[in-house]
């Protein structure tokens, strides 16, 4: 088990490499470049003002050597400083980080929370209304867009309670009634959005595992339902499941960008989208990084846990 | 569930009437799931005869019949330039089944190839394939769309290329999974024991057993694709003007004028949410139905 | 919607009670701004880069030698409103760091600079000390030796000195008929002290200044936080009493990307004062929000499609006039608008006083291209060989919503007359570059701001300008502007930039659209405010620091 975790830690570095090399060239490959965008801040400007600016930012190198420069730094974990603000990539995402994976810790337990009950429930009363009502009431939240929904929230108890979300961010180390009061609405709406998924897959799952042999002999050695539930086919029908909370990590943070938005939560999402939109080349690419090991770590743990929950694949 | 019985035929059916069995069965067994393929079937009516169906020409305006409530001439109103909302949501049906069904249909063969590929021959080809998806999948979507639509331009065909190809590969994620469960199954050991030609197997014992899988995913991704669309109109990088998509429809007038023109927003919104779990209702219900174990029993 | 109707009775009734004593100005409580950039975080807090939104985010703790007098705001019963972006009349001036100022010959300008003005400490920087004349050389070299810095910004002066303490000498090349507003009230001109010569200014925490705040915190994608500084000089009299400033302990800009958001901020009073409202959502918030306050203001960027000149079948005069004909502005305002919105009011801003001049006294062939006229329109495109019309493509940025909505609109006006739009939207980064690199379509949509009467004419229509999409070269045109810049006298400019505005109109590189109106809402207990905007360069800071907070209102009405 031990060799098994090094080999894919190991393995891990060429991903990173091969992904770090895609996100450097393709933010540089958008049309309009960090140097137009902060020339058309004038209304007036030449060409030569161009070369002034790009050598400032050491941006006049061959895009193979600002790699090397950047990839030489970013292993001593110096992921270079915004374009714009000049304060280091490292510190925005040491700020930003945090509570956009706050926001998605949260959105998870509500998404979990809501889906696996409803998975189970609807599993073992296949085809009743119980059945119907509490997976229809998933699937809804799954056909709602999250813009739409976050718009509803945010606009319609104003007009007729005046009442909101707070907007203000504070951090949660400094009150964590405040921090969470604001950021509980878009991790609700968040989570409902994400658990269709997750409790169709834990439904479909139960479903093929409560039929499977071992199923039946469990049931047949007249163990308690319940028991046969928790014991066999909960842990069995959970391995695709694992797999698609690992697969909804990225998911997670592309509809935090959404959400944090509407929101106005200061996360990683927002930091992302306003840095491709400004071309702040070193903040996209350390928050792909960042987000690239993260996700990374957790589609590891995924597999390790594959082993945990399937004694078949342990034993390979 | 159903008090209407059908006698049975008395010799295997031929394809053709195996399908109306099969319908028959989603009916009787699966009403809801058959609710939900109707009213997705519907939708799909309109979006192909939305050129026949449409009252009014897509980008027709009309600045003296503006934010007009819905009404016998305008049955879901005008919007802020006078056109007319009803024929823009047939036309919308008509791009959403387009987007949909295709970049879905990308997503699932995407995800079968890969999954099966590296679930079954394992090992080394495993390794690669699976070191190859982790990167991919370290790409936020979103990060990914803006960086290809900002190079090649906002369009439906790269919209349908990047969501096929996104949702294709993190798939193939879950029919591995499938997959390596499955051939750890003794039937297959069996039937490798037994000397089975490798597409054989896949065949009649991989394939079959992924399957719900399969079905499962075509159906999500087809209203995720849907709905990623909407998303992206939110963020300005949806299908351009004045192309009526839902998402743009929602996203920008119908979020706009939320007060002056409720039915701006209603209109797509209901649309949007109907069809995608329509879809998603319809899919459950067929994978129930599909599901080989369940095969003969009932 | 009965408990609506209840808040809202409830709220008639106590508003007159309210209203009825003027209040002796309160200190203290927070002041939470949407301002009219209320989506955009600070793009750079380090005066060298030379960025347009610096006065926006730093001129509460940056000053500068001018400023807008308030005392003359309409509010006060004076003539100027603070509305335009970046343009003071002459008798809206005053001296903000600058006590007095003189021109001791044609090229020599002698600014006297106020005494006692401190700068507030910096820690491990520098203590907190006087202003003194050598700031001011110091901040005009350190902006005009920027490699960011724009090239002929500075053209006119030759060398500023520090004749003493606290006098500061400006020597002039040739006369510029917007000195005041190159260094003294505009984008770049707010005053850093010497010690940040040598420090990281790119941090907000290195923000320095002698302003009324000091910098207190910066959430990117959330607020900036300013902190009141207790050592401030300015005074403010009211009711003939004099009162230190700022009022307010805190101010907060806010930062809120989403439309919905900014409405439900203000409704909620998470937001005291929200800037910029478009006119759709209005009556709305009237309706469920009558206690608000509101100002109205033609806003300060004139919208239009820009055509460009060097481009077939966009050089033809006849073509460029037909596309004006095909498109009913008259009915865009009324409509479209609602009503909210003035025909024409670019390039020159009605704020802008005797520069401006109503569509009504121009002449005739420019009135005619505010009037819909398609049969003319097509007659102009078969006498320019297009009988069968053209297809044009027309880059918009996906950024604006107003923009993605009017397309369409001149879509199905144009293919009237044959002219087939194909419409590429473009997020903001690569929609701006396509125009500074030149690459942009035929067509091109977009607003651009007024700045002032001069800057609007030189930066998109004089040859070469960055901000001249429709590529509008006449050397003829250019050399005029050049004269105006060099003219001492305003009436004589009056006319000049006049001439200049009926000539760009005439030739129409832009298909003409509407400009239209913005609002401003604040909260009753918003007080010593009317909707003023900015008294600089996009400079809201001053009239910030004069607001005070009725705090027993706020309470009263339900409010923390």
């Amino acid at each position: 088990m031990q060799a098994f975790i090094v080999r894919r830690l190991l393995a891990l570095i060429p991903t990173l490499i091969f992904t770090s090399i895609i996100v450097f060239a393709s933010i540089r490959l958008i049309p309009g470049d960090v140097i137009d965008l902060m020339l058309s801040q004038n209304d007036i400007s030449t060409g030569n003002d161009r070369a002034m600016i790009e050598e400032a930012l050491g941006l006049n190198e061959p895009i193979y050597i600002q790699y090397f420069q950047w990839i030489g730094a970013a292993v001593q974990g110096d992921l270079g400083r915004s374009l714009w603000q000049n304060t280091p990539v490292t510190e925005q995402l040491k700020e930003t980080l945090p509570i956009t994976f706050e926001l998605g810790l949260l959105a998870l337990i509500v998404a979990l929370t809501v889906a696996i009950p409803i998975g189970i429930y609807s599993a073992m009363h296949q085809d009743t209304a119980g059945d119907y009502i509490t997976r229809s009431f998933s699937l809804l939240m799954l056909a709602i867009p999250s813009f739409w929904l976050g718009t509803l929230v945010m606009v319609f108890p104003s007009v007729w309670w005046r009442w909101a979300p707070p907007l203000e961010y504070t951090p949660f180390l400094e009150d964590p009634i405040a921090n969470l009061s604001h950021m509980i609405v878009p991790a609700i709406i968040l989570g409902l959005g994400l658990s269709a998924v997750t409790m169709r897959m834990t439904r479909t799952m139960m479903l093929e595992v409560m039929r499977q042999d071992y199923i039946r002999t469990a049931r047949a050695k007249g163990l308690g339902e319940n028991l046969v539930v928790m014991r066999h086919a909960l842990r069995n029908g959970l391995i695709p499941v694992v797999t698609l909370i690992g697969l909804q990590a990225p998911l997670l943070i592309g509809g935090a960008v959404i959400l944090e938005q509407i929101f106005v939560v200061p996360g990683m999402g927002l930091l992302l989208l306003e840095a491709v939109f400004q071309r702040d080349y070193p903040i996209v690419t350390g928050v792909f990084l960042v987000v690239g090991v993260a996700i990374l770590i957790i589609n590891l743990l995924v597999d390790l846990t594959y082993g945990f929950l399937d004694p078949k694949v342990r034993q390979q | 569930m159903s008090d209407i019985t059908i006698p049975a035929p008395a010799q295997a059916p031929l394809i053709g009437g195996g399908r109306f069995a099969f319908t028959r069965r989603l009916i009787r067994e699966k009403p809801l799931g058959a609710a939900g393929g109707a009213i997705f079937m519907l939708f799909l009516f309109c979006g192909v005869f939305a050129d026949v169906l449409a009252p009014y020409g897509v980008n027709e305006t009309d600045m003296f019949h503006r934010l007009e409530a819905p009404s016998l001439s305008f049955l879901m109103g005008t919007d802020h330039i006078g056109r007319d909302v009803f024929s823009r949501i047939l036309y919308g049906a008509q791009l959403s089944m387009i987007v949909g069904f295709l970049a879905a249909g990308l997503a699932t063969v995407v995800s079968i190839v890969l999954g099966i590929v590296s679930g079954y021959v394992g090992g080394k080809t495993d390794m690669l394939i699976q070191r190859f998806v982790d990167a991919w999948m370290t790409f936020p979507d979103l990060v990914l769309l803006i960086v290809v639509i900002s190079i090649v331009g906002p369009g439906m065909t790269q919209i349908i290329v990047i969501l096929g190809l996104l949702y294709g590969i993190a798939g193939s994620r879950i029919i591995r999974g499938q997959v390596v469960s499955v051939r750890e199954n003794m039937y297959t050991h069996a039937a490798q024991s037994m000397g089975a030609r490798t597409i054989y197997i896949l065949w009649k014992h991989i394939l079959p057993n992924v399957m719900p899988v399969v079905i499962i995913l075509f159906t999500t991704r087809v209203g995720a694709v849907i709905l990623a669309e909407a998303g992206l109109s939110f963020l300005g990088l949806g299908v351009p003007p004045p192309t009526p998509t839902w998402g743009a429809m929602l996203s920008g007038t119908g979020r706009t004028y939320m007060y002056l023109g409720p039915w701006l927003a209603l209109a797509p919104g209901l649309c949007l949410t109907i069809v995608v779990y329509a879809i998603n209702i319809y899919g459950d219900a067929l994978r129930d139905l599909l599901d080989p174990r369940m095969r003969g029993s009932r | 919607m009965k408990r609506l109707m209840g808040i809202a009775v409830l709220a008639v009734l106590l508003s007159p009670n309210l209203a009825a004593v003027a209040k002796e100005p309160q200190y203290g409580s927070t002041l939470d701004v949407g301002t009219v950039n209320v989506t955009l975080s600070a793009l750079s807090w380090d005066p060298a880069d030379w960025a347009w939104k610096s006065t926006h985010d730093t001129g509460m703790v940056r000053e500068q030698l001018f400023v807008g007098d308030l005392g003359k705001s309409v509010r006060n019963g004076g003539p100027y409103p603070f509305i335009a972006d970046a343009y003071l009349p002459k008798g809206a001036i005053k001296g903000e760091l600058a006590e007095s100022w003189e021109w001791e010959d044609p090229l020599t300008l002698v600014v006297h600079l106020r005494k006692g003005v401190m700068f507030t400490e910096l820690p491990g920087v520098m203590a907190a000390r006087e202003l003194v004349a050598d700031d001011v050389v110091f901040t005009y070299e350190l902006l005009s030796t920027s490699p960011k810095k724009i090239p002929t910004y500075f053209t006119h002066i030759n060398d500023v000195v520090a004749r003493d303490e606290h006098t500061v000498v400006f020597y002039f090349n040739e006369y510029n008929a917007e000195w005041d507003y190159r260094f003294g009230y505009g984008y770049y001109s707010g005053i850093v002290p010497r010690e940040t010569a040598n420090i990281d200014r790119k941090s907000w925490r290195n923000v320095v200044g002698t302003g009324p705040f000091t910098m207190g915190r910066y959430i990117l994608g959330n607020r900036q936080t300013y902190e009141k500084n207790p050592g401030y000089w300015g005074t403010e009299t009211i009711d003939g009493q004099e009162y230190a400033l700022p009022f307010v302990d805190q101010l907060n800009y806010r930062i809120i990307k989403d439309e919905a958001t900014q409405l439900t901020a203000i409704r909620t009073g998470q937001l005291d004062i929200l800037e910029g409202i478009r006119w759709i959502a209005v009556d709305h918030l009237k309706e469920t929000t009558p206690e608000l306050k509101w100002n109205r203001w033609l806003s300060t960027g004139g919208t239009f499609m820009a055509l460009r000149v060097d481009t077939k079948p966009l050089d033809d005069i006849r073509v460029r006039r037909a596309l004006n004909l095909a498109v009913n502005q008259r009915e865009i305002v009324d409509l479209y608008y609602g009503g909210h919105a003035q025909l024409m009011a670019y390039p020159q801003h009605p704020g802008f006083g005797e520069y401006f001049q109503p569509l009504e006294e121009m002449p005739e062939s420019v009135q005619e291209l505010f009037t819909y006229n398609p049969e003319k329109a097509r007659a102009l495109l078969v006498e320019a060989g297009y009988a069968d019309g053209f297809e044009m493509e027309v880059q918009v940025c996906s950024c604006s919503p107003d923009n993605m909505d009017l397309v369409p609109l001149l879509d199905s006006y144009l293919a009237k007359v044959g002219v087939r739009l194909k419409i590429k939207p473009m997020e903001y980064a690569s929609f701006l570059s396509a125009m500074t690199t030149r690459t942009h379509t035929p067509g091109y949509l977009m607003g651009s701001g007024h700045v002032n009467p001069t800057t609007s004419l030189r930066k998109s229509f004089v040859t070469a300008q960055t901000w001249n999409p429709s590529m509008y070269s006449d050397p003829v045109f250019d050399a005029k502007m050049e004269e105006l810049y060099q003219t001492r006298d305003e009436a004589r400019r009056i006319e000049m930039v006049r001439e200049l505005t009926i000539k760009i109109l005439d030739e129409a590189p832009y298909l003409w659209l509407p400009t239209g109106f913005t609002y401003t809402a604040w909260w009753p207990w918003v007080k010593n405010y009317g909707g003023e905007l900015r008294v600089g360069a996009v400079r809201p800071g001053p009239i910030y620091a004069r607001i005070w907070i009725d705090q027993e209102m706020k309470r009263e009405m339900g409010f923390k």
